[in-house]
């Protein structure tokens, strides 16, 4: 019945169906907007149709007839005999994820649960509940006992139906095979390709011309009424191919004939007149063949290639291992001298560089792949809260890392949900405001330099410092002294507090008092920052700035003891020189009298185990706090690729991994971030003290 | 022999050249193309036995790629079975009159195909004979 379950093809047809469900999200959420644009209607109408073209094959019977009721409803509306309404964009949407549950089932080996008749039945135009649909589901068929059905044990199932039919049409059994309407069989097939290029011997082209306005309904006539009024089954499209073409083939050069033999076949004057017959005669209107106008929204076709991700990581890793050797070598290299070993080092040295750019784009996603999930969330919410909300993405060609593309979902839809929830205010309160009733939130994306800037707007209430304040003392984050103390900026700061909920009402969707801090520490486990924008009355704005990559860091490497260290180089806000007497003591504390203010000092040495002497000092920002750190010697700026530790030393905390230098050396690369606690206080190990 | 595979969806091309080979078309080179268009650029750079063309495909259908095909002096005579998701009266005689050598309807089988491609070749069988 269907190709054998082979499990390749089901992973193939997987990916390939979860991209395409992916896009439909945003494009039935952009459809519910701009409704009459049929181009996206035709991409949604496509999606569902490719889905279900795979299912079937796949024998996943619950997609196929799933998909085929949305398609249907979609194909109503292609044809203007249905507006697509909100209700119509809920049971779609409710399909979509049905569809990705089935997918996940399907992944996992397990049968899908067939869709819920509820929702399939809002699928289906009022008032036509009864009535056929363009394919199969006639009472006729759905009537018929359910022969021989080996790929499903449900007894109603318009699909098998369907399928049924084809397969008497493929045993070439005419008894149950179609109808003299909308429907086509083998025989009638061939009986107009017959009287569309002749019957006769080739050359004979004024033949066919007349028995081709007889030749179709003949052909039609006589077989039984049909399972399906649409159909066509392979007698009759055998019968049609012998009307239009006679035994010849399609295309074929008739020998003897004029060249008018082929412009002949291929627009036959006569022929259209009993096809239009058909036309008219069929009952209700089929679907118009739909092909001629679609065009797919993203109509890039470019030539792509699926890496998995392990295979690709592994290229990585290996480029890296090659700009490690270049370095060593490098090193090794005669300096000054024309040598052509230092040439070809020269050489080595750019193609290495060449090789981990272009692995490092391999990585690359476009930032829209990870938007086009939003707007889908964004409207469900909306129409949860009451709320009219317009969704604007920027910058979706942002290519990002796909390991950073992966981390931002959680945190962006986070974000978004704040927006939605605490920022964007009720229609009519905004209307007060002297607003428009609709709000709107901004997500936009770009890259400034290595590092790419996210930030979410919303044109909502803002955030009242004066309000935080309070919030934060009734809470017990602060007392009041602290709380007076905060400047404007560091206010909203406190929203990524543990244990802050700036909702009256602790509502379901986005308020739980856990959230803005787990977003504050998923960003800061990127390399990344956070910031917050807010004018009372005006919306709101959090920018996050994340690295372009992951694979490389740029760090300064520096010496303690016979050790060598690498720091985050966005940690680094200065590096100076000690000089004596600088270093002092106060409250039981070791600080360094710099720039009129006593900088806390962390012994790295003593943390890292290797006794430093100290003598220059790296001032680093850790959590909340600015610390200086004590180092021997600063050896400079490098980008590296941090290696992981591998498992049994995955989780020391402080350690983001390990590189080897230039001159072969391993150096640890520090997590900053790692060294403070979840409050952002740097761990006691590090802190000196007398 | 040479055959030409068209479909935007690349696990129907992969189901399609599968089932090909279940039917024993070892000896035969399978080609790939995404659209219509694509396919055409093929068709014109090389010779191919055989298209198998789904109907529904952004860009270039298979409809317009089958007058494409019947329109072009050396591509004119061209086999073509077209892969269809309905059994549909008016698709299925607008691509008889466009040229079409056959139809399958999806989901079909590696029997069905074979029935199909049998017709196909019967036919130019009787036509060169």
């Amino acid at each position: 019945m269907s190709v054998e379950l082979d499990n390749e093809l089901l992973n193939v047809f997987l990916i390939e169906a979860r991209e395409l469900l992916e896009s439909l999200g945003e494009q039935l959420v952009d459809l519910e907007a701009s409704p009459g644009d049929a181009e996206l209607l035709n991409a949604v109408f496509r999606a569902f149709h490719t889905v279900k073209g795979g299912a079937g094959f796949l024998g996943l019977n619950a997609m196929v007839e799933l998909c085929h009721r949305a398609e249907d409803l979609l194909n109503e509306a292609r044809n203007g005999a249905v507006v697509l309404n909100p209700g119509f964009m809920d049971a779609l949407l409710e399909s979509l994820d049905l569809l990705n549950d089935m997918m996940r089932a399907a992944d996992a080996g397990v049968p899908a649960e067939p869709a819920p008749r509820s929702v399939l039945d809002r699928l289906l135009i009022p008032g036509r509940t009864g009535s056929a649909p363009p394919v199969a589901l006639s009472p006729a068929t759905t009537s018929a006992p359910a022969v021989s059905a080996p790929s499903s044990p449900r007894a109603y199932d318009p699909i098998e139906d369907e399928f049924e039919a084809m397969l008497d049409a493929a045993r070439n059994d005419r008894a149950p095979t179609s109808a003299p309407s909308g429907t086509i069989n083998d025989d009638e097939f061939e009986a107009l390709l017959d009287s569309l290029y002749g019957t006769g011997a080739p050359g004979a082209e004024a033949v066919p011309v007349g028995a081709a306005s007889a030749a179709i309904p003949a052909a039609a006539t006589p077989v039984a009424p049909a399972a399906d009024p649409n159909a066509i089954s392979d007698d009759e499209f055998e019968a049609l191919l012998d009307s239009l073409h006679g035994t010849a083939v399609p295309g074929a050069i008739s020998v003897g004939a004029d060249s008018s033999a082929i412009p002949a076949a291929a627009t036959p004057p006569v022929a259209t007149a009993p096809i239009v017959e058909t036309k008219t005669s069929k009952p209700a209107p089929a679907a118009k063949p739909a092909a001629a106008t679609e065009k797919r929204t993203s109509s890039t076709a470019d030539t792509t290639v699926r890496v998995d991700t392990f295979r690709l990581d592994s290229l990585v890793d290996a480029a890296g291992e090659l700009v490690l050797v270049r370095n060593r070598l490098t090193n090794l290299a005669p300096r000054g001298t024309n040598d052509p070993m230092e040439r070809a080092i020269g050489e080595l040295e750019r193609v290495a560089e060449d090789l981990q750019n272009a692995v490092l784009r391999m990585r690359m996603q476009p930032v829209g792949k990870l938007f086009s999930r939003f707007p889908r969330i964004i409207r469900d919410l909306a129409r949860q809260l009451g709320k009219d909300i317009e969704l604007i993405t920027e910058g979706e060609d942002t290519d990002i890392d796909r390991t950073v593309v992966e981390a931002l979902a959680d945190p962006l839809v986070h974000l978004l949900r704040n927006s939605v929830d605490h920022g964007i205010e009720m229609p009519d309160v905004r209307e007060r405001a002297g607003k428009s009733r609709s709000g709107t939130v901004r997500l936009s994306a770009g890259q400034f330099g290595d590092r790419i800037v996210i930030t979410v707007t919303d044109d909502g209430k803002g955030m009242d410092p004066e309000m935080l304040r309070r919030k934060a003392v009734e809470k017990g984050l602060m007392d009041e002294e602290q709380a007076a103390r905060l400047d404007e900026r560091e206010c909203f700061d406190i929203v990524f507090r543990p244990g802050f909920s700036t909702a009256a009402e602790v509502s379901d969707i986005s308020g739980r008092g856990v959230g803005m801090d787990v977003v504050k520490t998923k960003i800061v486990e990127l390399g990344g920052t956070l910031s917050i924008d807010s004018r009372v009355g005006h919306g709101s704005t959090v920018r996050l700035s994340v690295p372009l990559t992951l694979a490389i860091m740029r760090v300064l490497m520096v010496r303690v003891g016979n050790r060598l260290l690498s720091l985050p180089l966005s940690n680094v806000t200065e590096v100076f020189e000690l000089v004596p007497g600088q270093i002092q003591e106060l409250d039981g504390r070791i600080v360094a009298a710099h720039r009129q203010r006593a900088l806390p000092l962390a012994d790295l040495g003593n943390w890292a185990g290797a006794a430093g002497k100290g003598g220059h000092v790296v001032v680093v920002q850790i959590g909340h706090q600015t610390l200086g750190c004590l180092v021997d010697e600063v050896l400079g700026r490098e980008d590296v690729m941090a290696k992981p530790l591998g498992p049994f030393l995955k989780d020391v905390p402080g350690v983001a991994g390990a590189t080897i230098t230039g001159d072969g050396r391993i150096s640890l690369v520090l997590d900053l971030a790692g060294l403070a606690d979840d409050a952002g206080q740097v761990l006691p190990s590090l802190r000196m003290a007398v | 022999m040479k055959i030409l595979v068209v479909d935007d969806f690349s696990t129907m091309r992969r189901i399609v050249r599968n089932l090909l080979v279940e039917l024993g078309f070892t000896n035969t080179l399978i080609q790939e193309a995404e659209d219509g268009n694509a396919a055409l650029m093929m068709l014109r750079a090389q010779p191919f036995d055989l298209v198998v063309t789904d109907w529904n495909m952004p860009n270039m259908t298979g409809i317009e790629l089958l007058r494409a095909i019947r329109a072009d002096a050396a591509l004119k005579s061209m086999p073509v079975l077209m892969v269809t998701a309905e059994n549909n009266r008016d698709q299925i005689i607008a691509a008889a009159q466009s040229g079409v050598n056959g139809y399958v309807v999806k989901p079909f089988t590696a029997v069905t195909l074979k029935e199909k491609l049998d017709k196909i070749f019967e036919r130019l069988a009787a036509a060169a004979g």
